[in-house]
C-alpha cells in the first residue's frame, strides 16, 4: 500500500460564494478490524483511525468519531458552506497516536 | 483431468526447451539473458487461481477457487483448456412425467438464484420477481400462446431441439433439472396469462429500467480506490528485490515514465517466452528473473504493477500487432475461444458479449447490464470492481466468468486465457487505454 497517512482531499471548481459543496477527503491508512481467537475478540490497542476534525479558514467546523468498522483508507465526504476563500484542513487521528492532516485552498470564482 | 493436463502441458514445454537448446547449439545464438527465463512450465499465479482440484478426505471434489468464491468441481464439464476436446453435448430428451406439475413449485423454481434463475432472462409477472432479464423473450403472457405441455417440456429439457442455435442452457440435458421439476415449470408458465397489469416500478421490468450510467471520475483516488495501487507500485518499484536490483535500476523514472505505451502493446506473442503473454504474465517470470521478487498473479504485487503499467498508457490508443504470423494464429484461437461453448450451461462468451444474432450484449442479466464486445472490454482493466469492493485484473475477471458457465476455471496464467484477452483487445484497437475503470 502506499504510505501510510497520504490524504487527498478533493474539493469541487468553480464554486460561488455561500455555496454548499460536498468535500471528498481520503487518508490511506490499515483500519485494522478485530482479530477473534476461539469466537472472542482479542483485547489490543487495534490501529485505526478514530477521530476526524475539520477545520475552515482556522475554525474547527466539524468533529467525527469514527470506528474500525470503516474500511481501509477510508474517504469521508461532508457538506460546507463556502462563505470565504481560505484553506481548509482535515486531520485524522488514530488509536496508536498517528495525526495526518490534509489541506484544500477554496477558492471562490 | 487437470492434474493429467499439468503432466501433458509439462511434457511439451520440456521438449520445447529441448528443442530450443539444439536449436541454439546449431546456430551458435547466444543464450538469453538472465533477465528471460523460459516460459513457465507450471502456473505462476498465486495457489487459489491456479484452476486446482482437490480430492478431500472422503473423495469428494473441490475446486479451489478464491476466498469466498463457489467451490463446486464442474469436471464432467467442457472447459476452455486448449487439450480438452471433449465435443458439446448432443440434445437429449426425456419422456415427460404423467403427472401434471405444480405451478406453486415452479414459481419457485423459476425465480429461485439457486437453480437458473429463468428470471436472469425472462420476465415473468408478479411484484416480487426482481430483478428480472431481458436475455430472452418476456414470459408474461405466455400462457395465452396455448402451446402444448409437452412442446415447453421439451423446449425447456434442451431448447436446441427447437431452436438449434440458442442461447438457453440445456437445463435437463445438464441435470440441472431434473424431468418433475421441468414439469413444475411447465405448469407454472401455463399460468402466466395476459392482460399484464401496469408497471409499478419502472426497475422492475428490463425494458423500462434505468441503464447504469457509471460511476464518475475514475481517476480521482477518493472515487476509485485502484488509483492507490498505482502509487504503491511506485514504491515497489525503487525497492531491491531478493536479487540486489529493484525495477528502478534498468526502467529509470518510475512505472509513469518507464512504461509509458507499454500496455498498448500487450497481449502479444514473444518469443523468448513461446507464447502469447499479458502484461501480468510477463510480470510474474520477468519480476522474478530481474529483481529476484516472485510477483506470482492475482498475488497484491503483481496487481499493483499492473494497475501502474496499465495507467502509464492512460489517454493512448491500443496499438496491438494482429499482423505477426504468431498474433494472427493466437488471434484465430481467442476467436474459437470466444465463440466455443463450454460448462454446464453449455454458453459460449459470445452468448452474452456480442449482439448478434439478437445475443445478449446490451441486454439485462438479471439487474446488470451485458457488455458488448465491440466497444471493447479489456482498456480499463485492471479495474475497481463495486460489487466486490476490490480491483480485478482481466484475469480474474475471465475466471469469475467461469461460475456462471458452469466451468472449471483456468490458472490466470493459462495460455488460453491470454490468447482470448488477445482476442477480446483486438477490438479495442485504435481507442484510448483508460485504467483503472470502475465497474458493477
Amino acid at each position: 500500500m502506499a504510505a501510510i497517512g497520504q490524504v487527498k482531499i478533493r474539493v469541487p471548481s468553480g464554486i460561488k460564494g455561500g455555496d454548499i459543496v460536498r468535500v471528498r477527503a481520503l487518508v490511506i491508512h490499515p483500519m485494522e478490524i478485530v482479530e477473534r481467537k476461539d469466537g472472542k475478540p482479542v483485547d489490543k490497542n487495534y490501529h485505526f483511525i478514530n477521530r476526524v476534525i475539520v477545520t475552515y479558514l482556522g475554525k474547527e467546523i466539524a468533529q467525527f468519531d469514527t470506528s474500525q468498522s470503516i474500511s481501509e483508507n477510508p474517504f469521508f465526504a461532508f457538506a460546507v458552506k463556502a462563505t470565504d476563500p481560505g484553506e481548509l484542513k482535515v486531520i485524522f487521528l488514530d488509536t496508536h497516536g498517528g495525526r495526518y492532516e490534509g489541506t484544500a485552498d477554496i477558492k471562490l470564482g | 483431468m487437470i492434474k493429467g493436463r499439468r503432466r501433458r502441458a509439462a511434457g511439451v514445454w520440456r521438449l520445447g526447451a529441448l528443442a530450443l537448446l539444439v536449436a541454439c547449439a546449431r546456430n551458435e545464438v547466444p543464450t538469453a539473458p538472465p533477465s528471460s527465463p523460459p516460459a513457465p512450465r507450471i502456473s505462476r499465479a498465486v495457489p487459489e487461481a491456479r484452476g486446482d482440484i482437490e480430492t478431500l478426505p472422503d473423495r469428494k471434489r473441490r475446486a479451489v477457487r478464491y476466498k469466498g468464491w463457489p467451490t463446486e468441481d464442474f469436471g464432467a464439464f467442457r472447459t476452455y483448456a486448449y487439450d480438452d476436446r471433449r465435443p458439446e453435448p448432443r440434445p437429449a430428451s426425456a419422456p415427460m412425467p404423467a403427472t401434471p406439475g405444480d405451478p406453486a413449485k415452479g414459481r419457485q423454481m423459476f425465480l429461485s438464484r439457486n437453480v437458473g434463475p429463468c428470471t436472469g432472462c425472462h420476465l415473468v409477472r408478479g411484484d416480487d420477481v426482481w430483478p428480472a432479464g431481458n436475455v430472452g423473450p418476456d414470459l408474461s403472457t405466455y400462457g395465452d400462446r396455448n402451446l402444448p405441455d409437452e412442446y415447453t417440456f421439451n423446449l425447456i429439457y434442451d431448447p436446441r431441439h427447437v431452436f438449434p442455435r440458442t442461447l438457453m442452457p440445456p437445463w435437463g440435458t445438464d441435470g440441472v433439472l431434473t424431468p418433475a421439476d421441468i414439469a413444475d415449470v411447465v405448469a407454472f408458465l401455463k399460468t402466466q396469462k395476459g392482460p399484464v397489469p401496469p408497471e409499478k416500478d419502472a426497475e422492475r421490468n428490463p425494458a423500462t429500467r434505468p441503464r447504469p450510467t457509471g460511476f464518475g471520475d475514475n481517476l480521482d483516488p477518493t472515487n476509485n480506490p485502484a488509483v492507490v495501487r498505482a502509487e504503491s507500485a511506485e514504491a515497489l518499484w525503487n525497492q531491491k528485490g531478493p536479487a540486489g536490483r529493484a525495477c528502478a535500476d534498468c526502467h529509470a523514472g518510475g512505472p509513469a515514465a518507464a512504461m509509458k505505451g507499454v500496455a498498448t502493446r500487450y497481449p502479444r506473442h514473444v518469443a523468448r517466452y513461446g507464447r502469447v503473454v499479458g502484461i501480468e504474465d510477463v510480470l510474474s517470470v520477468h519480476g522474478p528473473g530481474t529483481t529476484g521478487r516472485p510477483l506470482p498473479l492475482e498475488s497484491a504485487e503483481n496487481l499493483d504493477l499492473a494497475v501502474a503499467i496499465k495507467m502509464a498508457s492512460n489517454g493512448m490508443p491500443v496499438a496491438l500487432d494482429l499482423k505477426s504470423p504468431e498474433n494472427a494464429a493466437a488471434l484465430r484461437r481467442g476467436r474459437d475461444s470466444f465463440y466455443r461453448r463450454v460448462g454446464q450451461r453449455n454458453h459460449a462468451c459470445a452468448d452474452c458479449h456480442t449482439k448478434v444474432d439478437g445475443k445478449g450484449a446490451d441486454k439485462f442479466l438479471g439487474g446488470r447490464l451485458l457488455a458488448d464486445v465491440e466497444t471493447g472490454l479489456t482498456r480499463h482493466f485492471p479495474t475497481w470492481r463495486t460489487s466486490q469492493g476490490d480491483v480485478w485484473d482481466m484475469r480474474k475477471r475471465m475466471q469469475w466468468c467461469m461460475t456462471p458457465l458452469g466451468a472449471n476455471m483456468l490458472a490466470a496464467d493459462a495460455v488460453e486465457y491470454a490468447e482470448l484477452e488477445l482476442y477480446l483487445a483486438s477490438f479495442d484497437v485504435g481507442k484510448p487505454i483508460d485504467a483503472p475503470g470502475i465497474r458493477h
